[in-house]
């Protein structure tokens, strides 16, 4: 054995070597400590950091499992509120028949309007008040007997009054910094006012929406009428405005006692509960002619309706009734094809013990917050059909509630004039293992389903996160590429380890090692934009291939060895693989040739129409089959060198003593060799399965990513791993999306954790019974 | 014949046979996908000539041709390249072989390649400065170009001369000087010139910035992000790597735990790349990003400085990604480190840093060499971490500057794999945009098999240089 020269190293350190070119005057540390203790210091020191380091890059490896389970935990805790101490109000002269209150987005400045009566109430700690806003009576004579506020932003509110006025008043708040403090200053303006009805009468309740240009009011008054006032205010060219009024008593339509109003946002419908427990529909996108669109039993038991709310996106209905029931309605499509729709009562949530007295919607996503009249609070979301917070300040009946606009805090108004407030803490309402797995029902489904749909250009869009069909989107793809890699992978390995002739051996492993080494870019960018439409144009062709292929390598196979033997015996053993090509290349070539033949023999002259209707099959030009062979093609390499090392791996004195027994090569193929190695390539498969699912360039470049959930073969689909890459560019941090898109990344790092891991196992107890031998 | 069928089945040749085929078809796919990169990529910088086709109808048509085949209605078409987008608004036209009635390659044909719109191609007209012309006919034209293009390069002044130029059918366009980039004519150039011109594509297209959206022009600085990036990678992923690997073979004691960390190592390189990324934004772009922002660059918050992505995090996110590489790779030439090396090192009296130092690590060198050349092709190939953590479509500095400090580890980069990912996928035009992919993807499959052959053969000579003195 040639071993190359050892550095010399000094042996009796204290007497330094000549060769060695000590320095004549030595240095301060080495005037201190001889050089055999900084040899040992070194020595030590070096330990140290080697310790250290190996120790903290294991740590680092732990570490992103961790950092990985950290991102994703919040998604899970439940929300919880921090109560702020309720604050008593002064009491008003006799009990207020009618209550609202609200708050700013910064949940600073607090308002309670009891009747006439309007009073701010500071509750920001750090921020000053600009000023001692007292409180004070929006209107002289103080016979305001009915309130509403308009959903959505801002703080519009409508006053209903003893003579049958409705008046508009508009609550802002507005923002100052000085010198880095921020101070908040409310201003009150207070409308025209309109008349609830062509005859004098006191409003006893009233549902209240307005834009710019257009106010509608749904007012019940004390005779049992209930009126639609629709205002609508028009620019002239001149710069005067005009308002045209019209008003349509809805008594008719409603035989109950009415208890509950509510008009939605865009004012295009408004529900009206009764006593009985029904609920009207009304249609109101025909100003002139409003339309009963539906009628419900919202309460089965007949029970009283108190509350109603309408979603933030118009879709779904929230009712609470007198039993403390809640529960949201949303329209359903009757027949699948039909735009026919009918309210159905979709999510129900735990009811309260007493009365629901309001209902108050998060202008963020779908949650709202009910009130009863024993003082309990609760808040729902609606799209995950849970009750997230359940609170009981027992502090009274509560008369009104407010959400802050952010969705992040709440404000309440109690009998005994109690203002409560609560800071929710409640980031991501949308996600329960039910959304993320299970199917949910969802507005404008007709039955609950599974769907991944993250964001769209409205505001109050529902989002849907579903992994469940990018699961299925994963092992749709894998499920393909494994199809077609893991006969070719272990064919090729068998062949090569097996039968072989070694001088092509040598040469042939580097080539698929290189093949291993191809970017999954490239091998994407020419599935998506090369192979997919050569495959769209010459399906029938490639269908026939596969067809054709096994006879013609039986044929030829069969041919050969009919061969005379003096021809045969001149053809080196081991080389049937590169006598295979040019039967390869023939059947591919012939079969593109044929095309058009193979099109009219196999679909009757056009695949696509006759997919679709022998199969009811639709055509992805990037589909299944282009991602399982470009997939395929990103696993060979690596199912093949693992293959065969287990196979060439089996002990060669087994071979032997199998052969000289009189087995042939391919039962001692059969009967031992690929028994014995079958570990080996079982753990080629679960590496090959880790490389598929987490495989991302391929799928996105080759599939539509479309999040669908389809068997088909010729339909595309959507991965995890190209979901995240296709949407976390877009996830704001710390989002929802984002961290659902961390659970996304959490899921594939322990799905291929544990495919190899169990790979490894088996292939550390193939080594040591091979060992044996 | 029935006897012989039996007998054929029994002795399991037909089988052999098949996985011989199992073989020759993966070889083949291989064999075919690396020739198919080849030739569209080898292609694209041959100057074709330019063809000028005569239609039934009586139009001309110029272009280069670029394929034929049959018709899905069973008629045989030419593909041709008909340039003049802010003509015609296609690139490439199909026409059925049918309608041609002649086949020219006038000499006089000119291509002239611009900054935008991509080329054109027709004849010269008329060179005008400011409005007044100064030559006409093609032939003086195309003698006093050349010098001109030079000029409008360097002079301030926008556009100073204009060349009026005519399509197939006499349509006629005028081209600022400054607008244009060269101006060839492919049916006059001999084999050789045609080889000249082939080489300066070549280098155009490595040394020049991208142009049109990234369809055209060069892929510079695509380049040189991959090969920075990969670098600052090398820098962090070798003394982890060996670091690692030391402890793991030398100094920690060989038990379940050690047994358990390697097979975790070996299972992160097995880890989808995609995590890796959702890793780095999460750690290295919002955790210690965001971190150092808030420390040192809140002047300029809330604009981020380190909070984005940027080379340097995506250089550290592919070194965790292929630390695992270097730490098998180095552990694997430690233990091919013959005994009797360390033995005799330590009875002649040196320390254990010593031996490992001097004796150890230079034996396993290679070893080492050949774990970070598989690294750095690994890095080079990888695309979805990147696109995470700072990889752009088209960085507006590079780098490396000239200004303090030089070195911009926070800067966005280019990337050849991302830059296929954008060209081909992202791009309005992908049917213009097609060869320009063809060209980076054969860029970037030379660097990537450069890297892992250097690497195979590196090991594979070790392997025999140690096999037998392994222990």
């Amino acid at each position: 054995m040639n071993v190359p020269p050892l550095t010399p190293v000094s042996v009796f350190p204290e007497e330094p070597s000549p060769g060695q070119g000590q320095a004549a005057t030595p240095t301060l540390v080495e005037r201190l400590l001889t050089r055999r203790q900084i040899r040992l210091l070194t020595d030590r020191i070096t330990h140290f950091i080697i310790k250290m380091g190996g120790i903290s890059i294991m740590l680092c490896i732990l570490g992103m499992c961790v950092f990985l389970v950290k991102e994703v935990i919040p998604l899970f805790l439940s929300p919880h509120a921090t109560p702020i101490e309720p604050i008593q109000l002064s009491p008003l002269d006799r009990p207020a028949a009618s209550t609202l209150v609200g708050i700013d987005e910064h949940q600073e400045l607090a308002y309670v309007l009891r009747d006439h009566v309007l009073e701010f109430v500071f509750l920001g700690e750090g921020t000053a008040a600009l000023s001692k806003v007292p409180s004070r009576g929006l209107l002289p004579d103080g016979t305001v007997t009915a309130l509403a506020r308009a959903l959505g932003k801002g703080h519009s509110l409508a006053l209903g009054t003893g003579d049958g006025r409705l008046i508009p008043v508009t609550i802002e708040f507005t923002q100052d910094f000085h010198d880095e403090a921020r101070s908040i200053a409310p201003s009150v303006r207070v409308g025209t006012p309109i008349a609830a009805a062509p005859t004098p009468q006191p409003v006893t309740k009233l549902a209240y929406q307005s834009t710019d240009s257009e106010v509608r009011i749904a007012a019940l008054l004390q005779d049992q009428h209930l009126w639609l006032t629709s205002t609508r205010t028009v620019s002239r060219p001149d710069g005067t405005t005009a308002a045209s009024t019209v008003q349509i008593d809805l008594t008719p339509n409603v035989p109950g006692r009415v208890t509950a109003l509510t008009l939605a946002s865009r004012m295009e419908l408004l529900a009206v509960g009764t006593e009985d427990g029904k609920v009207y529909h009304f249609d109101l996108r025909d100003t002139a002619k409003p339309l009963l669109a539906e009628t419900t039993q919202a309460s089965e038991q007949g029970n009283t309706i108190t509350a109603m709310a309408y979603l933030m996106g118009d879709r779904s209905l929230v009712v609470g009734d007198a039993a403390g029931q809640v529960v949201v309605w949303m329209p359903v499509r009757e027949h699948p094809g039909t735009n026919q729709t009918r309210m159905t009562a979709v999510h129900r949530f735990a009811p309260h013990q007493s009365a629901v007295t309001d209902i108050t919607i998060s202008q963020r996503d779908k949650g709202f917050i009910t009130t009863d009249a024993e003082g309990g609070i609760r808040l729902h979301h609606s799209t995950s059909a849970q009750t997230l917070l359940t609170l009981s300040p027992k502090l009274g009946s509560l008369r009104s509630a407010y959400f802050s606009p952010k969705a992040d805090g709440l404000v309440s108004v109690s009998e005994n004039n109690h203002l409560l407030q609560f800071h929710i803490a409640n980031p991501y309402p949308e996600i329960t293992l039910a959304t993320l797995f299970a199917p949910v029902m969802y507005e404008g489904y007709e039955r609950p389903e599974l769907v991944w749909q993250s964001s769209s250009g409205s505001d109050d869009f529902e989002a849907k996160f579903s992994l469940t069909p990018l699961i299925f989107g994963t092992i749709k793809g894998t499920f393909y590429a494994i199809l077609l890699a893991v006969p070719l992978a272990v064919l090729a390995a068998i062949y090569t380890s097996m039968f072989m002739h070694p001088d092509y051996r040598a040469k042939i492993k580097p080539t698929i090692e290189i093949m291993a080494a191809l970017p999954t870019v490239v091998l994407g960018f020419l599935a998506g934009l090369w192979f997919a439409p050569v495959l769209e144009r010459n399906f029938p062709a490639m269908t026939g291939m596969v067809l054709v292929a096994p006879f013609a390598v039986a044929a030829s196979a069969g041919l050969f060895l009919l061969l005379p033997a003096s021809i045969r015996h001149r053809i080196r053993p081991g080389v049937e693989a590169l006598l295979m090509m040019p039967v390869i290349i023939a059947v591919v070539w012939g079969c593109l040739a044929t095309n058009a033949w193979w099109e009219s023999f196999l679909f009757n002259g056009h695949y696509k129409p006759w997919l679709q209707t022998h199969l009811g099959l639709n055509y992805d030009q990037r589909n299944a089959i282009v991602v399982g062979i470009a997939m395929g093609f990103a696993i060979i390499p690596i199912i093949y060198s693992i293959s065969e090392e287990a196979l060439t791996n089996v002990p060669k004195n087994l071979i032997a003593g199998s052969l000289a027994l009189g087995a042939t090569r391919w039962q001692t193929l059969m009967y031992l060799v690929l028994i014995s190695a079958s570990p080996g390539i079982f753990s080629a498969l679960m590496i090959g399965l880790g490389r598929a699912v987490g495989e991302t360039m391929i799928v996105l470049m080759a599939t539509g990513n479309t999040p669908i959930m389809d068997w088909s073969v010729l339909n595309g689909f959507r991965t995890l791993s190209a979901n995240i890459a296709v949407e976390i560019p877009e996830a704001p941090h710390g989002g929802t999306l984002y961290r659902t898109l961390f659970l996304a990344g959490l899921l594939l790092f322990i799905a291929t954790f544990l495919l190899n891991t169990v790979a490894e196992l088996v292939r550390q107890r193939l080594r040591k019974k091979y060992s044996q031998f | 014949m029935k006897q012989w069928v039996r007998h054929f089945m029994a002795s399991g040749e037909l089988f052999i046979w098949g996985c011989g085929a199992g073989l020759s078809l993966s070889l083949l796919m291989i064999g075919g996908l690396l020739v198919l990169i080849l030739m569209n990529g080898f292609g694209y910088f041959w100057p074709a000539d330019l063809v000028e086709l005569t239609l039934k109808d009586g139009k001309h048509v110029i272009g280069q041709l670029a394929g034929e085949e049959v018709s899905p209605k069973g008629i045989p078409r030419i593909r041709i390249k008909i340039g003049n987008r802010d003509l015609y608004g296609l690139d490439y036209r199909w026409i059925d072989t049918d309608q041609i009635v002649e086949r020219a390659t006038p000499a006089d044909l000119v291509m002239v390649e611009r900054r935008e719109w991509g080329n054109f191609y027709g004849r010269l007209r008329t060179l005008t400065k400011e409005d007044q012309p100064v030559t006409e006919g093609a032939e003086a034209v195309w003698q006093s170009l050349p010098a001109l293009i030079g000029q409008t390069k360097t002079s301030e002044g926008d556009s100073l001369y204009t060349v009026l130029v005519a399509d197939a059918n006499a349509r006629e366009q005028s081209i600022g000087l400054s607008q244009v980039v060269r101006v060839l004519r492919p049916n006059d150039l001999s084999t050789w010139g045609k080889l000249w011109v082939y080489g300066g594509n070549v280098w155009m297209v490595l040394s020049t910035e991208p142009r049109e959206a990234n369809t055209e022009g060069g892929i510079f600085p695509a380049i040189f992000g991959t090969v920075m990036m990969v670098l600052i990678m090398s820098l962090v992923v070798t003394p982890f790597g060996v670091i690692g690997a030391l402890y793991l073979r030398e100094y920690a004691r060989q038990g379940v735990i050690v047994r358990i960390v390697r097979i975790a190592v070996n299972n992160l390189a097995g880890v989808p790349s995609i995590v890796f990324g959702v890793f780095g934004l999460g750690f290295f772009v919002y955790g210690v990003g965001g971190t150092i922002d808030a420390l040192w660059f809140s002047d300029r918050l809330p604009a981020p400085t380190f909070g984005t992505g940027g080379i340097l995090w995506a250089s550290l996110t592919l070194a965790l990604l292929t630390v695992p590489v270097v730490i098998v790779a180095t552990e694997e030439g430690l233990a091919a480190v013959p005994r009797e090396y360390r033995e005799g090192s330590i009875g002649l009296g040196a320390t254990k840093w010593e031996t490992i130092w001097k004796v150890v690590l230079p034996t396993a060198l290679p070893a080492i060499l050949t774990g970070l050349i598989l690294a750095m092709a690994r890095a080079a190939g990888e695309v979805a971490p990147l696109m995470l953590t700072g990889v752009v479509k088209l960085a507006p500095a590079m780098p490396i500057d000239w200004t303090w400090p030089f070195l911009h580890l926070d800067r966005k980069f280019m990337h050849l794999g991302f830059h296929i990912y954008d060209v081909g996928f992202q791009s309005p035009n992908v049917e213009a945009a097609k060869p320009m992919v063809y060209v980076t993807t054969l860029v970037l499959i030379l660097v990537v098999v450069t890297l892992n052959l250097t690497g195979i053969v590196l090991r594979n000579r070790m392997r025999r240089k140690y096999a037998g003195s392994a222990v």
